[in-house]
């Protein structure tokens, strides 16, 4: 083979060739080889406009589902690099290769936003995250966590990292309050020797920022979260990463309550904002009735 | 900043109302914002307990309903969201792009011997390495696939193997394509899921690692009736598949399982080991043609056949090297050669042998010791399920074995139980000096024991630190 084809060549003339015939069966979704080839089309197409050229580094942290067939062709077409890499990673494993290839963008799931995130600071090179897929899993629990969450003006915060800054900080010196000494990571985790006490994730839409938060003030049992949600056993400790609380770094576990009234004095001496306690009105009571329907469907 | 802001404090909610208040309040503060309402909504905060388990999961995550509620758990799904939903700050969504970018797109010209693709592997010692894999490289995968296991475009071809590891990727998605297959992709494995894939299209081909052979067969010993017959050909790699289980699978599910060997450094498979043509037991096969493969001593000199040495290996599939790492890159490859790290040995009728990996070798009283013929060993043991045999320190610093187990279910056996078994059946200097009971041993995807994370001293690589300058030191100390 002298001058073989490139790989994104290759699945343009498989595809030219049948076009009609099956190329990707996932569910019950069938993606043939042209609708295969024009979604990488799209992708090559999206990535040149973010400004990515042949031969850049574009990671994908992707389990097996179409998307990951489109990006990684996309990515072929283009002539640029595919660093595809183990969903399993975790904190230094993905920083190590991301700056060792120095990927330019990195394409992956949502539930991996928060991890990105964190991480993007210690990535120079990194310029795009892009996300795809809904798999994002939270765990509540009586019997650990709480869950803060602001829906509140883009101008409250000068920036999204602003944003992650400040209500990292809120949540450590809440967890000051219960005599836990945490430290904040960029853009998401809270951490106490290494291991996860509470995150942080800011979502933007439209003219608002939602923030979501959630702290363990107790031990998160994962144990029965992993009969529900299928998970190899060899893998299991690889898929969580490790957490503490509040009650594991000083013995005694807080009530929600109590966090709450932790909270509000922070809120005042940090950013000046007193919190009345209040209810739903009635144009947001429509939407929530709505929105508890939806996620009760099976 | 607005001085106060509405505090919604709800001490008992549940998964849902995690989902559901922020919803409310996004819906209600856009709805002003467009004048449909003429409340103006204050920013707000809202502090939740959860009053049972939950689980707020996304459209795609797969729970097992029947299971959540037999547990008291709580499920919430987030609603399959189109265009315009919150996105985390900074980022792209990849469905905004696949929406509003053209379809028409024609691939660049690239040089064969550009990088296609670079995929990090670990070794045992130091951080992961990027391997460099060129178009020429996978062209030339593909070709040899093309003349040993030729597929069609009436495969259907089943990838449960993940598309981040070469074997997935070049054996599975790029040999998928470029024979025009069908391809049932299968996002997360569980042998339950893999068996309905197989079921559901009816699939010829299976490219799978030794633990899915074994589970499948479990699953069609409990099941006698409805197993799928479609296969026409199953490939197995990653890790020796006992012939055992090689044998009763075939019978099972009507099929022929070829045993493949291959690294990520020569795009995954080097040879085959063909079940039903000129099979040998054990062994990886002969090479494949276009690979070159020899069996070599410390000094790179071929060694005659049946003589253990270094497998070497020279082909168009071999990675030009690692990224940005010219000197691992010069030990790995030396004169076009990639030395594998694998010890073996060829035969007379050209068929090659793995005995152990290199640098796994243990080596106690100056006798080389192989943890994988204690981990067969370990295998035959009728109640247990799962061994990985390592090399520790014993008392006085010198090597010694230890076998990690794993019991089959409902199963009780006690150390001496098991270390008489190795007695009766292994040289004295083989016999672990140590047993350890786990539940499950630390698995890379394609199902290799991860002997790096049994060793004492073993550093979680997912805890991030405060001072990231200082890894490196603590990782090696």
């Amino acid at each position: 083979m002298d001058n073989p084809r490139g790989l994104g060549r290759m699945l343009e003339e498989v595809a030219r060739k049948q076009k009609k015939r099956q190329a990707l069966l996932f569910g019950n979704r069938e993606v043939s080889y042209r609708e295969l080839d024009e979604n990488a089309n799209k992708v090559a197409n999206g990535l040149q406009s973010l400004g990515i050229r042949s031969g850049d580094r574009v990671a994908l942290m992707l389990p097996n589902i179409p998307d990951f067939v489109y990006a990684f062709f996309g990515i072929q077409k283009l002539g640029a690099v595919a660093v595809p890499f183990n969903t399993m990673y975790k904190g230094r494993e993905i920083i190590h290769i991301l700056n060792d290839c120095e990927a330019r963008a990195i394409i992956t799931m949502t539930n991996f936003a928060n991890l990105i995130n964190e991480i993007q600071e210690d990535v120079p090179s990194l310029e795009h995250i892009i996300l795809t897929g809904q798999r994002t899993m939270v765990f509540v629990s009586p019997d650990s966590t709480v869950n803060v969450q602001m829906v509140v003006d883009k101008d409250t915060f000068t920036s999204g990292d602003d944003a992650f800054r400040v209500v990292g900080e809120l949540l450590i010196d809440t967890l000051k309050t219960f005599g836990v000494e945490a430290w904040y990571k960029h853009r998401g985790g809270i951490r106490c020797g290494g291991k996860k006490i509470a995150t942080v994730l800011v979502s933007e839409v439209e003219n608002l920022l939602v923030i979501n938060c959630l702290a363990f003030l107790g031990p998160l049992k994962t144990e029965d979260f992993f009969r529900v949600v299928w998970v190899s056993p060899e893998i299991k400790d690889k898929v969580m990463e490790p957490t503490t609380s509040v009650e594991e770094q000083t013995g005694t576990r807080p009530s929600v309550t109590q966090f709450k009234d932790a909270l509000l004095p922070v809120l005042q001496s940090r950013l000046g904002i007193s919190a009345e306690q209040g209810q739903l009105k009635r144009d947001e009571l429509f939407g929530y009735e709505k929105t508890r329907a939806l996620a009760d469907k099976e | 900043m607005a001085d106060t802001w509405r505090l919604i404090f709800n001490p008992d909610g549940d998964a849902a109302d995690m989902l559901a208040y922020p919803s409310a309040l996004i819906e209600g503060r856009i709805a002003g914002k467009y004048m449909l309402s003429t409340e103006k909504l204050p920013n707000t905060i809202v502090v939740q307990g959860a009053r049972q388990k939950g689980i707020l999961a996304g459209a795609d995550v797969d729970i097992n309903k029947e299971t959540a509620r037999k547990y008291d758990i709580r499920v919430a799904n987030y609603p399959r969201s189109g265009r315009g939903g919150p996105k985390p700050v900074g980022t792209v969504n990849l469905s905004d792009v696949l929406k509003t970018s053209s379809r028409k797109f024609n691939a660049v010209d690239t040089d064969p011997d550009a990088p296609a693709v670079l995929l990090y592997t670990s070794g045992t010692t130091g951080r992961p390495k990027g391997v460099t894999l060129t178009h020429r490289n996978f062209a030339q995968q593909c070709d040899n696939v093309s003349k040993v296991l030729p597929l069609d475009e009436s495969d259907t071809i089943v990838l449960v193997l993940p598309l981040f590891h070469v074997y997935g990727l070049s054996n599975g998605l790029i040999s998928g394509v470029f024979f025009g297959t069908r391809m049932t992709l299968v996002p997360q494995y569980s042998p339950s899921m893999l068996l309905e894939a197989i079921e559901r299209t009816s699939a010829t081909v299976l490219i799978a690692v030794p633990t899915m052979y074994m589970h499948l067969l479990q699953i069609a010993r409990t099941r006698k009736t409805s197993i799928p017959k479609s296969l026409r050909l199953c490939v197995s790699g990653g890790a020796p598949l006992a012939l055992t289980t090689l044998r009763e699978f075939e019978q099972a599910f009507q099929t022929r399982i070829a045993e493949g060997y291959g690294l990520t450094e020569t795009t995954s498979s080097v040879c085959l080991n063909k079940s039903g043509e000129a099979f040998k037991p054990g062994s990886i096969g002969p090479a494949a043609e276009g690979v070159q493969m020899r069996v070599v001593d410390d000094n790179g000199s071929e060694v005659a056949d049946g003589q253990e040495g270094e497998i070497v290996i020279k082909s168009a599939v071999v990675s030009p090297g690692y990224w940005n790492n010219p000197e691992a890159t010069a030990e790995t490859i030396k004169d076009g050669w990639l030395h594998t790290g694998d010890l073996g040995y060829r035969d007379e009728d050209g068929f090659f042998f793995i005995t152990d990996r290199k640098k796994d070798l243990i080596i106690r009283g100056g006798f080389n010791i192989s943890p994988r013929e204690i981990e067969e060993l370990l295998f035959t043991h009728p109640k247990l399920q799962d061994a990985a045999v390592i090399a520790v320190q014993d008392k006085r610093e010198r090597e010694a074995v230890k076998a990690f187990v794993v019991l089959q279910e409902g199963q009780e056996a006690t150390e001496r139980e098991i270390l008489d078994y190795c007695s009766q059946n292994l040289a004295d200097y083989k016999v672990p000096k140590f047993v350890e009971f786990r539940d499950s041993l630390p698995k890379s995807a394609t199902g290799k024991i991860l002997r790096k994370e049994l060793r004492e001293g073993y550093r979680d690589d997912r805890l991030l630190d405060k001072v990231s300058g200082d890894n490196e030191e603590q990782h090696n100390g």
